[in-house]
């Protein structure tokens, strides 16, 4: 078997990890038609490149694996932990809720929110991998990353409703309620935007949680629309 | 509930892959964080419900993952098909595969609708393959692992990689070539080659 110069072997690798520009690509492709031993050479290093990337994998699915072990532990400590501790726990929660309970505002918000699940990641197909990586931690419940990531994106598209409604949503599930409002009111005025009524029905709930029941009241929802109907519901539990 | 909107207004490249596959090609663990998290519970479903344990649930499901992912890389995933029914499919082939061995003849099968398109899906050359890379990369050594591993699977640049290692660029550029070339070496050798010398 003949060595592989150190030139011959990095051309080989940019041309396997496709970073060889269009115009060394074609040329490096032309060569393959003509020279078998190089085909040989491409195919060993595509395929030795993939087992390394294959040892990488097993490794992150191994540490996801650890984390839900991990995840399983803390529950079942709790679970040994409560056959002895139950009266006191019980009392001391009691205790605790009564002083630290939520006011009436917050019991509403928390019996209405759901958090929007986010775009289905998995099957959206875009050119915009920053968006969909900013979802991927959305969904992973990083908040704070995914709203670094899409803010990054509305200084360049500062007109987006898509951005500005999942950020609403983000700073909302951080609960930042306030900076969710500011967010999700400037989408809940578009009437052409698909997100305006879910912007609607969270700009409220956020005003809800922040004790702003004048401006909550005055979320322009559509008559009769479904989440019109349930502002009101609230609004009569609130009263 | 909107299934899809564009996330700017900015046009939309139909020809570009969904971001499931874009991420498991670049390798990215949060794509396959991602994947665990919203899939595994159907197929731990599934196996507890046909004699298995959490931990026969795990290994399976990182199986039809990695099955996934060798798909994903060598281009023959159909991009339309969710990835959800795509791992749940393998995983459940496989899962029966295990029943149906000597050791597990007593288990009770509840659902057994195996469908000749997943054998095909599975039983190509994907199981020999993967099991050719799993020998390829247990001959690396620590030393060429750590090195290799950032630079394939990783993603990161020799900079980068050299500043974490507290070493020259150059320095980490040698080590990958000469820890390439024992793997090539190897192998050639494994096929019946005559190798002569490395670089």
């Amino acid at each position: 078997m003949s060595a592989l110069d150190k030139p011959t072997f990095e051309r080989i690798e940019a041309y396997v990890l496709g970073r060889l520009s269009a115009d060394e690509r074609i040329a490096f492709e032309q060569r393959l038609v003509t020279d078998a031993a190089l085909r040989a050479e491409v195919e060993l290093e595509r395929e030795n490149i993939m087992a390394i990337e294959l040892g990488g994998l097993q490794r992150v699915l191994e540490q996801v694996r650890g984390e839900q072990v991990i995840d399983q532990e803390r529950g079942g400590s709790w679970i040994s932990y409560l056959k002895y501790a139950a009266v006191v726990a019980v009392l001391f929660g009691a205790a605790l809720w009564f002083i630290a309970r939520p006011n009436a505002n917050e019991r509403v918000y928390a019996a209405h929110f759901v958090p929007d699940p986010g775009l289905p990641v998995a099957m959206s197909a875009s050119d915009d991998h920053a968006f969909h990586d900013a979802m991927v931690a959305y969904k992973l419940g990083d908040h704070d990353e995914a709203i670094t990531k899409w803010s990054a994106l509305l200084k360049e598209k500062p007109s987006s409703d898509t951005l500005r409604y999942y950020i609403g949503c983000a700073e909302l599930n951080a609960g930042r309620s306030d900076r969710a409002v500011a967010m999700l009111m400037s989408v809940a005025d578009r009437s052409g935007s698909a997100f305006a009524a879910k912007a609607r029905w969270y700009a409220f709930l956020a005003l809800v949680r922040n004790g702003d029941v004048a401006a909550a009241r005055a979320v322009p929802f559509a008559e009769d629309h479904p989440y019109a109907i349930k502002a009101k519901a609230v609004i009569a539990e609130l009263e | 509930m909107l299934r899809f909107a564009l996330p700017v207004q900015a046009k939309a490249d139909i020809t570009a892959p969904p971001a499931w596959v874009s991420g498991l090609q670049r390798n990215d663990p949060k794509t396959v964080r991602l994947l665990y998290k919203e899939h595994f519970t159907a197929v731990k479903h599934y196996v507890l419900k046909n004699s298995g344990t959490s931990s026969d649930a795990e290994d399976i499901f990182q199986e039809a993952l990695t099955v996934l992912w060798l798909k994903v890389k060598e281009g023959s995933v159909q991009e339309t098909s969710e990835p959800g029914a795509f791992l749940f499919r393998v995983a459940k082939y496989k899962w029966l595969d295990v029943v149906r061995s000597a050791a597990h003849k007593h288990m009770r099968v509840l659902h057994d609708d195996r469908q000749t398109d997943v054998r095909a899906e599975v039983q190509d050359d994907t199981e020999e393959k993967l099991a050719r890379l799993r020998e390829v990369y247990a001959k690396l050594d620590d030393k060429c692992r750590q090195v290799l591993d950032q630079f394939y699977f990783e993603r990161k640049d020799l900079a980068t990689i050299a500043a974490g290692m507290g070493v020259e660029e150059e320095s980490i550029r040698t080590i990958k070539y000469r820890c390439m070339m024992k793997l090539r070496a190897s192998r050639k050798t494994i096929a019946g080659d005559e190798y002569m010398d490395e670089a």
